[in-house]
């Protein structure tokens, strides 16, 4: 019988009044490794940053070796022998190796005088330990990231952790240095060390896990042993619920308006695809496998390398944004305050601040025709004419997004680029935007529809490509295709002799 | 009357909640001035001298130089960067313009003669400008750096050309005494303060360069996927700069008789305190003309009030600071309160 170690029950957890965790309940026990899964948004890093003492469970309970426990920050649960290696790894990239093994490491008891032998011998001990053959005076900022991830996970080993914590950690690296992680997990395995492996990859749960933990809309559905579920099983588990695509109006796909081949960007592979006029496209896959970075290239902000573009069937280059806004391409960024909106400005000059230029002759702006020509926009919206003089940042989230779909529509575009347009808003603003897609379309209009929920892809499109690592990994027919087959090309490299 | 400030709102208004930064500089302008009225000392008559026109006129000439400045140093600031290049840049300014009016004599009529000085010291000024908005625009280093950079640079530009000596403008017949005597009236340089206070509050506020201005300060990425011409932007701005700190310079020269090329120093620190008493926020996307135009009439007023009074001009140092810090702490508890 395994020792338990950590267990958590019902964990409850809100931001800003959005619950991130509804009813969250895990165990661990000791020397196994454990995979965590689930879409994105579904609590995983909430879970794993409330065990690591990053942030407070606002319900529930922890207990560690049998005890109950609170944690008041990542001190204390390092002090329990907790530790968690972040993807975005959160080393001091201009400290040296060894200061960053012993900066805030209990473990490490320094003086206030610096003694430099003692913390290189300190940080050399666990650097053998995972085998990483470097100086510890190596400033971490010219390491690979393969190394750095070692330097993380010997950092963690040097505060004596029993629980370590990996969030995606090969999400950033190459062939041989995620042999050489797993080999490293391997042995720490085989001491007693607990690991909580948080991953999309099927290929890698199924390869070094014990057990795995699903989660969705932040409840854990439940935990198997991995030797007892199959890939499909557990994608069915991630995705949850079953969703009838019935209520997409009835269109017909117009002939072809924009057609792309071969684009390479720094992040894009070859990516080919068609849209027609009056089709929405949809585009699945995880943050980071390429499908912002595909709205990007279109709308001219990333450089094409490769590639070819042809619009209504003549060759058009988008190589610079107001070059892709003249031919009529607009993209909805995907993040709302950091892209898309200018948080001090009002309502009125956020629409229009793309296209300021077309309605103000000699460069004088005209508040009256600039007011004109945003109201249509808002005619189903409470906004008044006088309030949009109000600050952009009074209106809800759903409204905000209202906002930048009137400044890309402001110049009547043929294509849109909508990346995840209803992100982090309420339903009923959902619905909203979807209302709007389908009117695009209708009006005949090519709309590319990123979304990281899979129901909201198969209500609104006619077709739907999948992207991984910045490819199209798989094409599919709305009407047909379930939420398993686009998850299995958006998390599993595609096995030989799959259609694509 | 109230259909004329209607009208007129769009110069402190952009959206809602500037009127009400706007309303609290003014008002504590004139607290201020209230305060100098108070303990001003008294004429024979019994008058305040603060009151009399010719002091009055007084504080606004002593704040055109500063106040011309930090017109275009609003406009910097608003895009998220900052000019510390202007009194430099003021320096050299008056230095072209005494040695193109000193050492130049092509024997046309005075007037294209003066008008040739002048407009090679705004050409080196706003080209100066320029250069540094460039290098902030393409190669993305920060404003602070490129213009400290710019701020020693121009300053051994104009030592350099002007031999690191003064160059005396005449009092008698020639042509430079006729440039000085035009552009040291009291009349002048107050014109051409509120002349170009009007302009710049115009161009902030009505035209879709002054709106690109602050959404690139406001949010530069939103800027960028909304296809603004940033870069563009920011050579116009630091540009604007130069091209003011060249005007600033001309008016400099005439006034004191002479290109100084030690002149302007700590100039770029009054301009700075001024917009920000103004209300401008100094990560940008957020500030009006209005408020750049009280934040120097405060310090103008201020400063005249303590030398009425026989103040110290170290001590008048030492209020100024405190009246920084107030105006700013004020209006980011208004903020807060909203």
């Amino acid at each position: 019988m395994p020792q338990e170690i950590l267990s958590i029950s019902d964990v409850e957890k809100s931001y800003d009044g959005v619950r991130a965790l509804r009813g969250a309940s895990f165990s661990l026990d000791a020397g196994e490794v454990h995979a965590l899964m689930g879409e994105n948004g579904a609590g995983k890093s909430t879970l794993s940053k409330i065990i690591a003492g990053a942030v407070r469970a606002g319900r529930g309970t922890l207990t560690i070796d049998g005890q109950p426990v609170v944690l008041n920050g990542p001190l204390d649960a390092q002090r329990l022998g907790i530790s968690i290696i972040y993807q975005e790894l959160d080393l001091f990239p201009n400290l040296t190796v060894a200061e960053n093994l012993a900066i805030a490491n209990h473990q490490f008891a320094e003086g206030n005088r610096v003694r430099f032998a003692e913390l290189d011998r300190f940080a050399g001990r666990f650097l053998k330990q995972v085998g990483l053959a470097i100086s510890p005076c190596r400033p971490v900022a010219s390491l690979s990231i393969g190394e750095m991830q070692l330097v993380a996970i010997a950092r963690a080993l040097s505060m004596n952790a029993r629980i370590i914590i990996m969030d995606e950690p090969t999400s950033s690296l190459f062939d041989d240095s995620v042999e050489r992680l797993f080999r490293l997990i391997a042995e720490l395995k085989s001491r007693g060390v607990a690991i909580i492996y948080v991953s999309h990859k099927m290929d890698e749960i199924f390869r070094i896990c014990d057990r795995v933990t699903v989660m969705r809309d932040g409840s854990t559905v439940g935990t198997w042993p991995v030797a007892e579920i199959s890939a499909a099983d557990l994608i069915r588990k991630m995705v949850g619920r079953e969703w009838k695509p019935g209520e997409r109006g009835v269109r017909e796909a117009g002939p072809i308006l924009l057609a792309v081949s071969g684009l390479t960007t720094r992040k894009l592979r070859n990516v080919s695809f068609e849209l027609r006029k009056g089709e929405v496209l949809g585009i699945a896959g995880l943050v980071g496998s390429g499908r912002s970075s595909l709205g990007a290239a279109l709308i001219g902000l990333d450089a094409w390398k490769r590639g070819h573009m042809t619009l209504h069937g003549r060759p058009a280059a988008p190589d610079s944004v107001s070059k892709a806004f003249a031919l009529g391409i607009r993209l909805l960024p995907e993040d709302r305050k950091l892209q898309g909106l200018m948080m001090q400005m009002s309502i009125l000059e956020n629409c229009t601040i793309a296209d300021l230029g077309a309605m103000a002759p000699h460069g004088l702006v005209r508040r009256g025709r600039e007011a004109s020509a945003v109201l249509p926009f808002f005619r189903d919206l409470s906004l008044k004419r006088a309030s949009l003089r109000a600050p952009v940042a009074t209106l809800s989230g759903g409204n905000q997004q209202k906002v930048l779909f009137a400044r890309c529509l402001l110049a009547n575009p043929e294509v849109l680029f909508l990346d995840d347009p209803t992100r982090g808003i309420d339903v009923g603003a959902k619905e909203d935007i979807y209302a709007i897609i389908e009117r695009l379309a209708q009006q005949g209009k090519g709309v590319i529809l990123v979304s990281s929920e899979l129901p909201e892809l198969l209500r609104c499109c006619d077709r739907i490509l999948v992207m991984r690592e910045g490819e199209i990994t798989a094409r599919f027919d709305a009407a047909t295709v379930t939420q398993e087959e686009i998850m299995t090309f958006a998390t599993n490299p595609v096995a030989p002799g799959e259609p694509v | 009357m109230t259909a004329i400030l209607k009208r007129a709102s769009f110069l402190w208004e952009q959206s809602a909640g500037e009127r009400r930064d706007v309303l609290l500089s003014l008002a504590a302008l004139i607290a201020i001035c209230l305060l100098a009225i108070a303990i001003s000392p008294t004429a024979f008559d019994g008058s305040r001298i603060f009151l009399e026109l010719g002091n009055l006129t007084d504080i606004l000439r002593q704040v055109s130089v500063i106040g011309i400045i930090s017109l275009a140093m609003t406009f910097v600031i608003l895009t998220g960067g900052i000019d510390l290049s202007v009194g430099s840049i003021l320096a050299l300014s008056t230095s072209v313009v005494a040695l193109v009016l000193t050492r130049w004599n092509p024997g046309y009529a005075q007037p294209v003669e003066i008008a040739a000085a002048m407009l090679a010291a705004l050409a080196v000024s706003t080209a100066a400008g320029a250069f540094q908005g460039a290098v902030i625009a393409v190669f993305e280093v920060q404003p602070f750096v490129v213009t400290l950079a710019g701020m020693i640079g121009f300053r051994g530009l104009a030592k350099w050309i002007s031999n690191n000596a003064n160059i005396d403008i005449g009092f008698g017949r020639d042509i430079a005494s006729t440039f000085a005597a035009i552009f040291r009236g009291k009349g002048v340089i107050i014109g051409c303060y509120i002349g170009l206070a009007l302009i710049f509050g115009l161009l902030l506020s009505w035209t879709v360069f002054g709106r690109h201005v602050r959404a690139t300060g406001d949010n530069e990425r939103a800027s960028r996927y909304a296809g603004l011409p940033i870069r563009r932007v920011k050579v116009l701005v630091y540009a604007l700069s130069g091209l003011l700190s060249g005007v600033a310079g001309i008016l400099y020269a005439a006034e004191n008789h002479q290109g100084n090329p030690n002149s302007g120093i700590a100039y770029e620190l009054d301009a700075i305190a001024a917009v920000v008493i103004g209300g401008t926020r100094l990560s940008g996307g957020k500030g009006t003309i209005v408020g750049t135009i009280v934040g120097t009439l405060m310090i103008g007023v201020l400063t005249n009030m303590l030398r009425l009074n026989n103040v110290d001009s170290n001590v008048e140092m030492m209020v100024k600071a405190v009246i920084i810090i107030l105006a700013v702490a004020v209006q980011r508890q208004g903020r807060i309160a909203q």
